[in-house]
Order: structure tokens, then sequence, then C-alpha cells
């Protein structure tokens, strides 16, 4: 079984004066089917090792694999490509369109890859959002809406393409303990019964010990692992 | 691909929605410059068509004249060219005046498909009443024909060219010189030339303030002509006019190249005129480009507002997916909705304009008249292109900067 996504070595340096090391030396594999949590003090280089891993930022050394494939030298719209198809973000403020309903928010990914009809597209979105319990509401923007919900809103739209990796970056840091169970459940949930590799970016640590593995990272460096 | 051009169109159309204050600003900047380019160049080109039309119908399109533009080459250098002797200032013999084989003219003339050659004799005359003496140019010409190429019939006040043929002696003069002389029609007035005194009858008058036409001219039978001036049988001077009054140049070169008479086109009569209107043409289009440029400004400003903006917006898309190249995109599609928008409404703008310009009257030497516009669609067409081109360079030039967004940079600081 190959890892869905694999890092050797990755690490990023920001070119200022003196420059600033975000990351160093990361090697892990990410399975499918498996729940990560990375998890240490705030600036420690944890977000910034998910936007590596999410191909939103570009690694400065090391190398990164996709489903198997190099992809560290990929072109921005090869990289944009595989955001798109394989993976889904959820951030710790919903990042939602503001001008656009729950449900067009949630269908956007699924127009952009165009593979699936409108009506298919919009049958799609509307069961997402059934399933994560937002059925009543799918016609709301998100300035209607509470925060949990929003923040279901945005797992939906994550999971809109069926992605094999669902990066989360602190998916609880705004919500109140019952939505936060709520969430969490959830991407557990993603993981275990939909076979998908959930990585979970936090500092609560009891997120972290429900996680199959746990990265702990210290000052850009990847301290611990198990 | 038209798929993501819909939803990248869908994006923009939100942000135009979204910031009505702003796109109503940068819509009506549009909409007034196209609105005025298309007020402006329909008079401008309407006036130019007409003050050419008045050109080209002033006199014939091709005047064939009895003149030569250099004298012939002397026999002797035409025998020996490149001899060892040059000869200089020679006195060319004096020939007779008048178009010789005017009747081979006419014919090659009338070869040329739709062409009207029209003969006609001019020489001067003294107009004599009692002690009133008036020199006159004196033009005999068919008026069947005469009335085909030139438009003189149109500026009779009373009477008419043919009317020449019914009255023996027939003579039209213009109404200046009629009141001058205190003539009226029918009556008779003595005719001095070089070649003896003879009487003709007034049988038409030119309408006043035509120039020439009407203070100094006087129009009778070509026959009549040849017979008073002394000259039977002599022609010299052949009006041409053409179907194509553009094809004159070329049809004049032919004719003189063939005849070596000199044959001038309505071109090169106006040639002057012409350059001004080039000129004019210049001032015009580079004032009314500033005024669309200006409205591209307010494109720019919309755009590179929303770019400003929608950071956080756009750092989600590329998130999601969506590539530099889609965002860029979404936001020159946002400029280019604006100025569609202005388009159509700075056309009804035009199209108003034009109407209020249209329906202005302005009295000029006693007769109204209203303004010439040129109304055809080309400049409807002309003024949107321009717009949506500038539209496009002012969109792309900020949107440029919605690619170049870092989404890292933007959910670093959020977080």
């Amino acid at each position: 079984m190959t890892a869905v996504v694999e890092a050797r070595g990755l690490g990023r340096t920001l070119a200022l004066e003196p420059p600033v090391l975000l990351v160093a030396d990361a090697s892990f594999s990410i399975m499918a089917g498996s729940f990560t949590s990375i998890i240490g003090p705030s600036g420690c280089g944890k977000s910034s090792l998910l936007y590596l891993l999410g191909l939103l930022d570009r690694p400065t050394q090391g190398q990164l694999l996709v489903d198997g494939q190099d992809v560290t030298g990929l072109g921005g719209d090869a990289r944009a490509r595989i955001r798109l198809e394989r993976f889904g973000f959820v951030f710790q403020f919903h990042f939602l369109l503001p001008e656009l309903t729950a449900l067009e928010n949630v269908m956007l990914p699924m127009r952009r890859l165009g593979r699936l009809g409108n009506a298919a597209v919009r049958e799609r979105a509307m069961s997402l959002l059934g399933d994560l319990a937002l059925g009543e509401k799918v016609d709301r923007l998100p300035g209607q809406l509470s925060g949990g919900e929003r923040q279901r809103v945005a797992i939906a739209r994550a999971l809109a393409n069926d992605p094999a990796v669902i990066l989360a970056d602190e998916p609880t840091g705004s919500l109140d303990s019952v939505n936060s169970e709520r969430v969490l459940a959830t991407l557990h949930q993603l993981a275990r019964e939909q076979a998908r590799a959930v990585i979970c970016v936090t500092h609560d640590s009891s997120i972290a010990a429900s996680a199959d593995t746990c990265i702990r990272m210290l000052d850009g460096r990847v301290v611990a692992m198990g | 691909m038209s798929g993501r051009l819909g939803l990248l169109a869908g994006l923009a159309a939100k942000q135009v929605a979204m910031r009505r204050r702003q796109t109503l600003v940068a819509v009506s900047g549009v909409a007034v410059g196209v609105g005025f380019f298309l007020a402006v160049s329909a008079m401008m080109i309407g006036s130019q068509a007409d003050f050419i039309r008045t050109l080209i119908d002033a006199a014939p399109h091709i005047i064939i004249s009895d003149e030569l533009r250099s004298p012939p080459p002397q026999p002797g250098a035409v025998a020996y060219t490149g001899g060892a002797i040059a000869i200089r200032h020679q006195k060319a013999r004096t020939e007779a005046r008048g178009l010789k084989d005017w009747q081979e003219i006419l014919r090659a003339v009338d070869e040329v498909p739709g062409a009207i050659g029209s003969p006609s004799l001019t020489g001067g005359l003294t107009l004599r009443l009692g002690g009133r003496e008036e020199a006159i140019a004196l033009i005999g010409v068919e008026p069947d024909i005469e009335s085909k190429v030139s438009t003189v019939e149109d500026n009779l006040r009373v009477g008419r060219l043919r009317d020449l043929q019914t009255v023996p002696g027939g003579l039209i003069v213009g109404e200046d010189l009629a009141q001058r002389m205190g003539l009226q029609v029918g009556d008779v007035v003595g005719a001095t030339t070089a070649g003896g005194a003879r009487t003709l009858r007034i049988v038409g008058l030119f309408k006043k303030g035509r120039g020439q036409l009407s203070s100094a001219s006087g129009y009778v039978l070509l026959r009549e002509a040849q017979s008073v001036l002394g000259r039977p049988f002599v022609v010299n001077r052949i009006g041409v006019k053409l179907v194509d009054p553009y094809q004159s140049q070329e049809v004049a070169g032919r004719l003189e190249k063939r005849f070596g008479y000199k044959a001038e086109s309505w071109q090169e009569r106006s040639a002057d005129f012409l350059s001004l209107l080039v000129t004019r043409n210049v001032i015009m289009y580079s004032v009314v480009s500033a005024i669309l440029l200006v409205a591209s400004f307010g494109i720019y400003t919309v755009v590179s507002t929303s770019v400003a903006d929608k950071v956080r917006d756009i750092a989600i898309l590329r998130s999601i997916g969506f590539s530099e190249g889609d965002l860029q995109l979404v936001f020159v599609i946002e400029g280019v909705a604006l100025a569609l928008i202005g388009v159509v409404l700075g056309w009804m703008l035009g199209y108003g304009l034009m109407a209020i310009l249209g329906s202005l009257r302005f009295p000029i030497a006693g007769e109204d008249q209203t303004l010439p516009l040129d109304r055809s669609a080309r400049q409807y067409a002309v003024a949107a292109a321009a717009s949506l081109l500038s539209a496009v360079v002012a969109a792309w030039l900020p949107a440029r900067k919605a690619s170049r967004v870092d989404p890292v940079d933007i959910l670093r600081s959020a977080a």
C-alpha cells in the first residue's frame, strides 16, 4: 500500500535576512484511512508544514510525493489541479465565500473540476450538506449560519471532489466544545469509514491523543512521531 | 472549458453586484465616453462625407481641358535622344487652342463603363445693355448631356437647361448678374466678342450666392457658343462623370496618357481640402480616444480595489484548487463586464445625442439646414471595440495582482 502523501526531508526557509526557518527536514508517510495530527506550540511551524503538504506552499528543501508521484517541481497549474482533485482544506476560520450560499460554496470545487453535470453537482452538494445535518440551511449565506454550521459547510466543501486527503488547520479552534466534538467526530468518521487520509493541525492535546499518528513539532522540526 | 468560463463569469458577476456605487461610476464613465464618441464622430464623419460630396459634385469628376502639362518635345530631341547637343529654351509654335480629335476623346470616355462625357466650349464675352457692360465666361454645352454630368441644373432658380434648345439664342445667367444689369427672364441682351456682336435672350437664372456661376457665367447651346465665339466645331473642355467618383484619378491618368491633354480629377483639384480632412480626423480621433482612455481609468480603479478587497476570497479559491490564471480571468471578466454595460448604455446615450443633434435646424443662406450626421453601425462597432479593448488592458493590469496573491500569506495572517 503506497502512502497518499509522503514527505522526504521536507523543509521551508523564508529567504529573509537572516533566513527564517519554518520547517526543516520533515520525513514521514501518510496512509489512506489514517488520522494524523500535527501538534506543537504556536509558531512551531505546524501550519507551514500543512501548507507544504497541501501544495499551497513550495518547499525549499526535500521532496514531496502525492500518490507516489514526485510533485516537488510541478508548475502552478498542475499543483492547482492536484489541490482540486486530491485535497480538501478545512481552516480554523470557516473561509467560505461570503456572497455565495452554503450550497453554492459546496458546489464551487465540483463546478471548477467540471466532471459532473449541473444537476449532479447540485445533488451531490445537497447530499453532502444533508450528511452534515445542514439539509435545511443550504440556501443560507455564511453570514446567516452559526460558527459550527459554517465549519460543517467548509467540511462539505472540502469533500466535494471526493478528495483522498483532508487537510484541517485548527478546525475546532474557534468552536465551542459541543461543536468541536461534532466536527472532530466527523473528521474521524471520514478517515475510518471513507478511508480518507485526515491531517489535522492542532494545539489541543485531546485531539492529538485521539489520532492514529501524532507528529509533534518544535521550532520547525519534527521532534516525535507515534 | 465553457463551464469554467461560466463559473468564473458567475464569480465576476457577484463582484459587480457587490459594489454598486463603484460599478455605477465606472459604467457611467464608459457610457459617457462611448456616447460622446458616437456623437462627435457622427458629426465629423457626416460633415466630411457631406463636404466631399460637395467637392465631388461641384464640377465633373474629371475635366479634360485643352492644356498640356508640359510643352510637347521637339521632334529633333525625340529622334536623337542622348545626342551630343541638347536643345534648350526653344519657342513652342503657337497652336490653335481647342481639343483636337475631341470626338475621339469622347468615344474613349464612353468606353469606360457608366462614364458620361460632356463636351463644352468656354470663352470670354461681354454682355451689354444700354450703358452697362459685364464680362462673363460663356460656356456652350449640350444641355441633355451636361445635366447628367454636372449639378448646374440643380442651381437653377428659374428655367431649365433644356430651354436653351427651344429658344434660339437662349442664355442662362446668374441672379446676381441679372440684378446688376437689371435683366429678367425673357429680356434680350447684346453680346460682344472679338468676332462681332449679336443678341441673346435670357431663358433661365441661377440661384444667388453660387460664386462664379451666379455672378459671371453664362450658359448657351454648344453650337451657339461656337458661333458666337467664332470657333466652329471647336470644343475646349470635356467634363466626365463616373459611376464611382473614387476611380477618377485612375481614369484621368489613363485619358491623359492616351491623348496628352490635361485631365484633372476632383482629387487633384481639391488636394488641399483633402489633406485638411486628414488633419481633422487625426484631431478628432485623438480627442475621442482620450475620452475612452479616461473611461478605462474607472475600470482600472474598480478592478484594483476589487482585488485588494478580495485577497481573502482569492486565497480561499486558490486553496480549493483554482489556478492563478482562473483568478486573473475572474477580474478581467469583471472589468469587461463593466465595459459591456457601459457600452450598451453609451450606445443609447449616443443614439439620443444624435437624435438631438439631428433635430437641430440652422438657417444658412436663407435655407434651414440640418447637421450632416453619419449614423452608420460601423461607428457603434468601433466605439464598442475600442472600449472593450481598453477595458481588457485596464482590468488585466490589476488582475495580475490577483494571480500573484500568495494564499499562504493570507491564511497565515488570518490564523
